[in-house]
């Protein structure tokens, strides 16, 4: 799907003022209506990626930069991160740190990057209200943000994020804290905007679950990029994948080995659970009319 | 609805509306400082002491009177008793006898006397005007219109996010605290020794509180920062800040009663009702 | 499997007027199990845990650890005997050295200093992190910082050990350590609950899975029982394995095996295929 790049990264190169060479050389295209799924071991530079989107690197954290980021054409060196964050929204790994810790209603959280940046409080409110209902926590509005649970959490974070109307939103390992029931909560709210067309970027272990709706997938160790193609070709690297510490989806392993070790032909690798009960099935079936 | 120490102490907030809770948070901190300087500018027990019982019934009707009760009374009760026992002896300006021990402190004579005693017992019922006062604004006032309040002060953003932060963030910090106690019990950290021990256990539990704090704070900053915390424009706030007539009514209350203090005070002097006399070093009697 | 270690009589546990954690949880644990813990956050898995080590006396109910009613033994003897890894690293990292970080236990336990150095050899060694010793804790990295902690309690030397969420924050090579290192401590004998969200890795490692829910025990025996019964956790909402989902689909076309882990997958395939 051709469609134009959103986001840039034109021979970027960052080195924190403690770490150098967080990350070395990236050179790619996101593009409008596309998720992106970010993997690799920790330290690998998934964070620091996800920070480069939306200028927090190197705007807060200083340090060094070759080459740039250009988000919807301009460069992020150029722009402030609170310019940034109307174009690039970014959800952090940890529910409860990444709240404001300044509003006392989980209407007013919604609000509150609008009301950072001035919007007029009318507007504020009715894009809390579509926000909350788009993340599923319609009727949550006047609950306090610290007594929701982890799931909950995390998507106010989204909804406040979508409040913004960004162009791109990033998460940043949203659920490696939470519970099955706040995983499954907070991955069906992104499958559902993914769905609808927008542009996500996504770093994650999850990595069965974020083959289900992940177009390309951006594989990264010590700050480089190791592999960048479509979610099926990345994930069916096994051998490529486990040397750099990451356990690709459990049927796509399986397909490895049984190919290596016993010869069988699979071809296209299954790298989420209906396409390996079709191939697998298959194999079975057939099978079972040759005795 | 909830109150500014109630989200202190715990997390959910505690459902409560009265008249006094929908007073403007502006008028109640006016009040705080109002009553206190009158109970300081009146010597006299008996006039401080109705003050502190008028602050009382405003604490009644606010449903906020028995935590004030018990924080006074914990606060000022010993002080009274000890302020007495020693002032109502050795105060320098000690006049009128009211009850001799002889030889009851190793052979010397203690006795007490009315004017050590009258100002032990002021002193502190002014604090405690001072504090029922206090606990009268914290305890009644939603932090939200708080918030709102010093942001329409113009206060400094960055200062207000400290005030609303500690707010939401102590049960937070104590709830840390309470897991690293557990954390460091598991490894042997004993709290059935002397005190002398424990203490040196003091940095496993301080060191992990402060540095989760801060990392804490850190991922909050670097959060705020992605939601355009540092925009260089006037932030919206969408609440409604004007005063309401109950708030006027209030006003007015207030200045009725400071034209009456005056009133007083101009023709009954600064200790109306006890007749006490003012004393500052050298000068007395 | 040797004798009763800990055992759990219809235990209840209540935080507070409002909140009852565990609605009568009784349960026997023998020397050297591997048990995972399972469960949504707020079914009580933690509670329970935390009861098992003295950290939390019962309500109601008893929980006898050795022999020992954790009631009436003070707690630093039951914290000898049940060694307990929290979560957060942040929660419990105070000193300046990998040396002094797990030398705090073995001196709490008032052993002399020839005899902590020996046991914080010995833990370093066991996880994998000798040399590290002058270290500053926070220079490790979140995987390394994790085996610390649980370093820190190897050198206590308990019998039985319980990990509060290990692999959560790690990455899948960490993962791998941590399995390593559990399979190398039940070797020796001793025996691990595992609180865990993280069905691959209960898959690879547990030989008997407890399910909880609402306070209550709704599922207690072999891991191949418990992660293939489909329909039990359905019910408190946990997806087991994705091998194990897989081949709850290959039913349908005459596959009989409930194979938790890719090896076993593998080996069934190898057996049908030939």
């Amino acid at each position: 799907m051709p469609r134009e790049p959103i986001i840039i990264f034109d021979h970027f190169t960052y080195s924190y003022p403690t770490t150098p060479n967080a990350l070395v050389d990236i050179d790619l295209k996101i593009h409008r209506g596309e998720v992106l799924g970010v993997i690799g071991p920790n330290g690998a530079g998934k964070s620091t990626f996800c920070k480069s989107l939306n200028g927090l690197v190197p705007h807060f954290y200083g340090g060094t930069v070759k080459g740039r980021v250009l988000v919807d054409g301009k460069d992020t060196l150029e722009m402030t991160p609170a310019e940034l964050s109307l174009k690039v929204g970014l959800v952090f790994q940890e529910p409860e740190s990444q709240l404001s810790g300044l509003s006392l209603t989980v209407e007013d959280e919604v609000g509150f990057g609008l009301s950072m940046l001035g919007f007029p409080s009318e507007l504020i409110r009715e894009r809390a209200r579509e926000a909350l209902e788009k993340v599923g926590l319609k009727g949550f509005e006047k609950r306090s943000p610290f007594e929701l649970s982890g799931g909950e959490q995390q998507r106010l974070a989204i909804a406040t994020v979508l409040a913004m109307k960004p162009e791109v939103m990033v998460l940043d390992e949203p659920v490696a804290l939470l519970d099955p029931i706040g995983k499954y909560e907070v991955l069906s709210t992104v499958i559902e905007l993914a769905s609808e067309g927008s542009t996500i970027v996504i770093a994650e272990h999850e990595i069965e679950e974020i083959a289900y709706f992940a177009n390309r997938i951006l594989a990264l160790n010590e700050g480089r990029i190791v592999s960048l193609d479509d979610a099926k070709k990345v994930l069916a690297e096994v051998e490529k994948l486990k040397s750099l510490g990451v356990d690709p989806p459990s049927v796509a392993e399986l397909s490895y080995m049984l190919e290596r070790e016993l010869g069988v032909k699979i071809g296209e690798y299954p790298i989420t659970l209906p396409e390996a009960l079709k191939i697998y099935g298959e194999l079975v079936r057939e099978r079972w009319e040759r005795k | 609805m909830s109150s500014l120490a109630l989200s202190i102490l715990q997390r959910k907030p505690v459902e409560r509306e009265t008249f006094i809770h929908r007073l403007d948070a502006r008028v109640k901190f006016v009040f705080f400082l109002w009553i206190s300087i009158w109970a300081y500018i009146f010597l006299d027990y008996v006039v401080t002491l109705i003050f502190l019982a008028g602050v009382m019934v405003l604490n009644l009707l606010g449903r906020n009177f028995s935590r004030t009760m018990k924080a006074v009374s914990i606060i000022i009760v010993p002080w009274i008793a000890v302020a007495s026992l020693i002032l109502g002896a050795y105060f320098p300006w000690n006049k009128t006898l009211l009850v001799k021990f002889e030889g009851i402190l190793f052979g010397y004579d203690y006795a007490l006397y009315y004017e050590g005693i009258a100002w032990s017992v002021t002193w502190p019922l002014r604090i405690g005007v001072c504090i029922a006062s206090a606990m009268f604004f914290l305890f009644t006032t939603d932090p939200v219109k708080l918030i709102a309040l010093l942001f329409k002060l113009r206060v400094p953003f960055r200062f207000i996010y400290g005030i609303a932060g500690g707010l939401q963030l102590t049960p937070i910090l104590l709830n840390d605290l309470h897991t690293i106690m557990e954390a460091q019990k598991s490894r042997g950290l004993r709290t059935d020794v002397s005190i002398m021990k424990r203490a040196l256990h003091y940095l496993a539990l301080i060191v992990p509180l402060t540095l989760s704090t801060l990392n804490k704070v850190q991922i909050r900053a670097t959060a705020l920062e992605a939601r355009g915390f540092s925009a260089p424009v006037q932030k919206t706030w969408p609440y409604d800040l004007s005063l309401k007539r109950r708030d006027y009514a209030f006003i007015a209350g207030m200045i009725i009663m400071t034209a009456v203090f005056a009133f007083i005070y101009i023709f009954y002097g600064f200790s109306p009702i006890c007749r006490l006399e003012f004393y500052i070093l050298g000068y007395g009697g | 499997m040797g004798e009763k270690i800990i055992e759990v009589k219809d235990v209840w546990f209540k935080y507070s007027e409002e909140v009852t954690a565990l609605r009568g949880v009784s349960l026997e644990i023998e020397e050297g199990e591997l048990i995972a813990l399972i469960g949504q956050n707020g079914s009580g898995k933690t509670t329970l845990a935390k009861n098992l080590n003295g950290l939390l006396k019962p309500t109601k109910g008893d929980v006898i650890v050795k022999g020992m009613n954790t009631k009436n033994t003070p707690t630093h003897i039951i914290t000898n005997i049940v060694g307990y890894v929290f979560q957060n690293p942040a929660h419990q990292i105070f000193t300046k050295t990998v040396y002094e970080e797990v030398a705090y236990g073995p001196r709490n336990q008032g052993l002399s200093e020839d005899e902590v150095k020996e046991r914080v050899r010995m833990a370093l060694e066991m996880v994998g992190l000798t040399g590290y010793e002058e270290t500053h804790p926070y220079d490790l990295n979140y995987g390394q910082m994790k085996l610390l902690m649980i370093a820190s309690i190897i050198a206590m030397q308990p019998e039985v050990y319980v990990l509060d969420e290990p692999t959560s924050g790690q990455d899948h090579r960490g993962r791998r350590e941590l399995i390593r290192l559990i399979r190398k401590l039940n070797d020796e004998g001793k025996t691990i609950i595992v609180i865990t969200h993280d069905m691959r890795f209960v898959a690879e490692t547990s030989e008997r899975t407890i399910l909880m829910a609402n306070g209550k025990v709704i599922g207690d025996g072999p891991t191949r029982e418990i992660l293939s019964n489909v329909d039990l956790l359905k019910q408190t909402a946990i997806k087991p394995p994705q091998i194990v989902q897989l081949f709850h689909g290959l039913r349908e076309y005459g596959v009989e095996v409930n194979a938790l882990t890719i090896q076993e997958a593998f080996n069934a395939f190898k057996d049908i295929l030939s």
